[in-house]
């Protein structure tokens, strides 16, 4: 456990598509320094709980937020929080990844361009280095920068995405089943980079694979139907599930 | 000022705040400050504050200017002596407004000369009132707009805010026109059936507005064999050509066709698509009219017109058929590829397969797409201006000339009829008839298109 | 289905039978049937194009010829008043304009035809090019030359094909002397209207085309663009937003002489903005060819994967920016194809013209916006009434430039649609 406070504080958060509900009371503390994996059976709400941490579910019509989310102690569904600087504070990395239809450099150097980071070309151009060398990928890219971001392998294609995130120096890296669309030596590639990412932002992850879940993360939240069923040390989950439901989702009754 | 040159100097006038705003938000900027607003963002907050008021008053003075031109050159003593509203003062302003404005060099009405210098002067007074206007809301705009860039000012909401207005204004436009269309036509209709009833009008069936008796307008201005040669050329002859070859050209290219002959076919249609109406209603007039007529004597039909309904139907019909073909096309391609494998699966052959499960089930589609195509076909004018009649007839044969509603508000609104006379008016109720059947016609379709599409999806 | 016994007792169907064998081949005979009315349904649409692309095209393809008789002029005993030092540079019309070179054409062409032919053999137009020979080398006019001008209606008409009986006595005799010749008719493509069919041209109606064209373009293509963006992109789902889309679906369908019947009551009679005008043809066009536009640039839109959208918000990127930046070039090549069939459209239109009064007589090029003017498809609309049989080879020439200029925008857009499109 970490002695700092939590970086988000969520408190009895709940979702609606419509009428539908899909979060149902759920609260969680995000660590810093530490990765947080979310995990559950397909449709148990815990991408859709993701995107309430920056506010992602904006941009979906009829979604309705409940609750109290705090970044920081700060409220983001306050009125008066910008998005626009909640999401670069707050990064995210989708399922599928998806690098603009642009070159690998303007792919990483559109953050910091629009939210005016970088004062001179070339400080641009060092934190465009700086961050393809933090995901890993600027040994394989350093000499075709100017190539699409398209025509890169999807393991790349998504650390591409990664660097993008971490071009905005964000506090938080959220990661939405960041591995799914990826072959296994891809995958161990992106785990690395998780780890190497840990001590810097707080990182949440959500994932179906729960042996990737115990491999990368130091807290684990299990969500099942819409609701928190628990959320401990990942080691606790894993080893001793407090809960039945848990234990047989780990256990692989169902999922 | 001339419009050219005081836009340049308002686009002129934007930069400069797009530029000093810059400067100064660069200058306050501290370095490593986060999310504030770029200096960017400044720079167009104060630019879009310099240009859009002065335009948006520039959009609407120069659809009101003319008018308030007119009325002051009315105003004027020598005005006096014009005669009274109508086509021959009409021409005489307009003359008038050519010579002051160096278009014209003789004037052919000797009144035109003596109103050219005050036309010149309340042109050039209006202008110079809208030149200043314009440059005052610039400045008045973007000044204020500049002493808001200071550190905290959220210059890239209130801009995006601004952008935001701008959409939301435009997709208004599409809300202003359809009220602009039904207004114009209500008020004008209403002041024809304020004349004649509307009972006579919509059942009368005598349509003759050359020759319109003023005591009873009524009497020569029955609009029903117009109504019927509309429908029997749009709705009937030019669907039954267009409907079995635009069907048969979308199966044939979306079950048979290979690529190859596909990507050389449907570019024909899109062409054929694209000629405009005046070729099809030349074409009809000059080259088909023609045999038809002579075919129609050689059967023995004595009273056959050379401005036949036929022609003008099936020329329409050759029109419509790209149309049918791709709303066809769609229909078919929206039917999931299943249903078509369950019936080959059984053995059936394709053309089984397409006549008993791919056309009923994609039938709502293709009635929807022939609603439009009747739309279309009943709203075409050329075609029928150039090869259909202009004398009413309440007829069956296809033979036999036919008018349109589409043709006759061609007819009656090119003669030099004065704006409120009942034979003008007489059109804009026509136009108002077309607009609610076609109205009716494109909601009943795209509702029925509508909900098809979402049954497959 | 026949078979009323129990499942369980069925036979096998026996393929071999004759029955059986026969109806197999009816069937596919009915298939090839089918497939047959297919393919003629689609060769007959295309012969109908070739057929309509054809008799224009030969048709018209006289339009842009005209037949020029051979003939004498002996200036040096014809008396004009011209000074041959001032025929340098601008002063030249001036001095040519009161020079009787008129009066001197035309008896020429009596001393060559006689006065019976000689008075109706040249096109009215003939002066002005022994005018324009005068200009490029003054020397003639000191000496007899022969000029190739071009001949009247009647005689062209006869001469490129059938006639009056009297015209093709004439160029009949005219042909044995072998003076009749034919060139590119120049004029046609960079003259204006006219009552005489040997001088009318399109360049009139083209300029008054292009001027209502850029009208158009600059009023619909920002407005329905920007009206397509916000509805895409930012609309909330409400009952205002449902009222613009009905309303733009169907302004899509409302037929065009409507929009003209609006241009009529509202640009004309409520704002007072000159008649025939480029600027009233071009706002009225704009009206009509906006909800064209809206709808392709929605569909362009449309297709520009979420995934997109969401990597940008991802990084902080606000709505403005994510569509600026991102969506808008993505979809760009497909709004422009959009707009590029919208205005063919309304390059192609001509109802709605004819109700604000473009189609009235005009015989200069429009200079602008606010002059009177007529455009390309209303001037075939116009000669294709005209009793002058030289008129008819002149709208099927027209109708051939109007096609040229269509097709090749439909190429454009073909072409943008299958370079650019993207498959996500």
């Amino acid at each position: 456990m970490s002695n700092h406070p939590p970086k988000i504080t969520a408190t009895h958060v709940n979702v609606w598509y419509g009428a539908k509900k899909a979060i149902d009371d759920v609260s969680i503390d995000i660590d810093q320094d530490s990765v947080t994996a979310l995990i559950g059976p397909s449709g148990c709400g815990k991408s859709t709980f993701l995107r309430t941490l920056n506010r992602m579910n904006d941009t979906v019509a009829n979604a309705r937020v409940q609750g109290d989310i705090r970044l920081d102690g700060e409220d983001i569904y306050s009125p008066d929080m910008d998005v626009v600087q909640l999401r670069a504070r707050v990064g995210m990395v989708f399922q599928k990844p998806n690098p603009f239809p642009k070159s690998i450099y303007e792919n990483v150097a559109y953050g910091p361009r629009i939210h005016g980071l970088a004062s001179s070309r070339s400080e641009l151009e060092g934190i465009v280095q700086t961050s393809l060398k933090r995901a890993g990928l600027w040994e394989e890219v350093k000499d075709r920068l100017s190539d699409s971001g398209t025509a890169l392998s999807g393991g790349q294609q998504q650390r591409l995405c990664i660097a993008r995130a971490i071009a905005v120096d964000p506090e938080v890296i959220l990661m939405d089943e960041p591995c799914s669309a990826l072959d296994p030596i891809a995958t161990a590639k992106i785990e690395e980079l998780i780890h190497a990412l840990k001590g810097r932002y707080a990182i949440a992850i959500v994932t179906h694979n729960m042996q990737q879940a115990a491999r990368v993360s130091q807290r684990t939240a299990f969500f099942h139907l819409g609701q928190l069923v628990e959320y401990g040390a990942t080691t606790e989950i894993f080893t001793n599930p407090r809960e039945e439901r848990t234990r047989d989702y780990i256990t692989g009754r169902y999922g | 000022m001339t419009g050219p040159a005081l836009l340049l100097l308002l686009a002129g006038l934007a930069f400069v705040g797009w530029l000093s705003a810059r400067a100064r938000a660069v200058a306050f900027r501290a370095p490593k400050r986060r999310f504030s607003s770029l200096p960017g963002h400044h720079a167009w907050y104060v630019a879009l504050w310099t240009i859009l008021p002065p335009l948006a008053f520039l959009g609407v003075w120069s659809l009101v200017s003319p008018a308030l031109v007119t009325d002051a050159v009315l105003a004027t003593p020598a005005a006096a002596q014009l005669p009274p509203p109508g086509f021959e003062r009409a021409s005489i302003l307009s003359e008038a407004r050519e010579l002051a404005q160096g278009d014209a060099f003789g004037a052919f009405q000797p009144l035109a000369r003596a109103l050219e210098p005050a036309y010149a002067a309340a042109q050039a007074r209006y202008d110079w009132i809208a030149t200043a206007v314009a440059l005052l809301l610039a400045l008045a705009g973007g000044g204020w707009a500049y002493t808001r860039v200071r550190p905290g000012f959220a210059a890239r909401t209130r801009t995006e805010r601004i952008v935001m207005g701008l959409l939301l204004a435009a997709s208004l436009v599409a809300i202003m026109t359809t009220i602009g269309i039904v207004v114009s036509l209500i008020w004008e209709a209403g002041r024809f059936f304020a004349r004649v009833p509307a009972a006579d009008f919509l059942f009368g069936t005598h349509w003759s507005p050359q020759v319109i008796d003023p005591r009873d307008p009524g009497a020569s201005l029955g609009a029903l064999p117009l109504f019927w040669g509309t429908f029997f050329i749009g709705a009937v002859i030019a669907m039954a050509v267009a409907l079995p070859f635009g069907l048969m050209s979308a199966i044939y290219l979306t079950q048979y066709a290979t690529p190859r002959v596909r990507s050389w076919v449907k570019p024909m249609l899109e062409v054929l698509a694209g000629v405009p109406t005046v070729v099809y209603g030349y074409f009809a007039a000059l080259t088909v009219a023609p045999y038809v007529r002579d075919f129609a004597v050689g059967i023995g039909v004595e009273t056959a017109s050379s401005e036949s309904a036929l022609v003008a139907g099936s020329v329409m019909g050759i029109m419509i058929i790209p149309f049918i073909s791709s709303l066809a096309d769609d229909a078919l391609a929206a039917v999931p590829a299943s249903m078509r494998d369950g019936s080959l699966a059984m053995g059936a052959t394709p053309s089984e397969t397409i006549s008993r499960v791919l056309l009923p089930a994609a039938l709502p589609g293709v009635v929807g797409g022939v609603l439009l195509a009747v739309s279309r076909a009943i709203g075409e004018t050329m075609i029928v201006v150039m090869a259909a009649s202009g004398v009413a007839n309440l007829t069956l044969n296809p033979f036999e000339s036919t008018t349109t509603v589409t043709r006759q508000i061609v007819d009656l609104l090119t003669g030099e009829a004065e704006f409120d006379s009942p034979k003008t008016l007489a059109a804009f109720a026509l136009g108002l008839t077309l607009f609610v059947i076609t109205f009716l016609l494109n909601m009943i379709a795209l509702s029925v298109v509508r909900r098809y599409r979402e049954a497959y999806e | 289905m026949s078979n009323a016994a129990p499942f369980s007792t069925r036979r096998p169907t026996d393929w071999a039978t004759p029955a059986m064998q026969s109806r197999v081949r009816r069937r596919y005979r009915a298939e090839r049937r089918f497939r047959l009315l297919g393919l003629a349904a689609v060769t007959l649409s295309g012969a109908f194009l070739l057929f309509l692309l054809g008799s224009m095209l030969l048709r018209g393809a006289g339009g842009f010829l005209e037949t020029r008789v051979a003939m004498p002029i002996d200036f040096a005993r014809a008396s004009l008043d011209v000074d041959p030092r001032r025929l340098q540079g601008r002063a030249a019309d001036l001095a040519l304009a009161g020079a009787g070179l008129e009066g001197a054409v035309d008896d020429a062409a009596v001393a060559a035809f006689g006065p019976d032919l000689g008075g109706r053999i040249l096109s009215d137009g003939a002066w002005l090019r022994v005018r324009e020979a005068i200009k490029d080398d003054p020397s003639v006019l000191s000496r007899r030359v022969v000029m190739s001008l071009p001949v009247a209606s009647p005689i062209d008409v006869a001469a490129k094909g059938p006639g009056s009986v009297e015209a093709e006595a004439v160029v009949a005799s005219l042909r044995s002397g072998d003076l009749l010749s034919t060139g590119l008719n120049r004029e046609f493509l960079l003259s204006a209207d006219s009552t005489d069919p040997t001088r009318a041209g399109i360049w009139g109606a083209l300029k008054g085309s292009i001027l209502t064209m850029l009208v158009t373009l600059l009023l619909a293509f920002p407005i329905g663009l920007l009206a397509a963006l916000y509805l895409e992109e930012y609309a909330p789902k409400n009952r205002w937003t449902d009222l613009i889309e009905v309303s733009i679906n169907n302004l899509a369908a409302v037929p065009s002489i409507i929009f003209g019947l609006l241009g009529l009551a509202l640009f004309l009679g409520t704002f007072g903005l000159p008649r025939s005008a480029p600027l009233v043809g071009g706002l009225t066009l704009a009206l009509l060819t906006m909800p064209v536009i809206v709808i392709a640039s929605r569909n362009a839109i449309k297709a520009v994967p979420p995934s997109i959208r969401d990597a940008a918000l991802g990084v902080g990127a606000s709505p403005i920016q994510v569509v600026f930046h991102h969506v808008l070039p993505l979809a760009l090549p497909g709004i422009l194809t959009g707009t590029i069939i919208g205005m063919a459209r309304a390059l192609g239109e001509t109802a709605p013209l004819l109700m604000i009064g473009m189609r009235a007589f005009i015989a200069a090029p429009p200079d602008g916006i606010t002059d009177p003017a007529t455009v390309l498809p209303v001037q075939v609309f116009l000669w294709s009434d005209e009793v002058g049989r030289g008129f008819v080879e002149k709208t099927s020439a027209a109708i051939v430039v109007l096609l040229v200029f269509l097709l090749a925008m439909n190429a454009l857009a073909i072409h943008l649609r299958n370079r650019f499109e993207t498959r996500w």
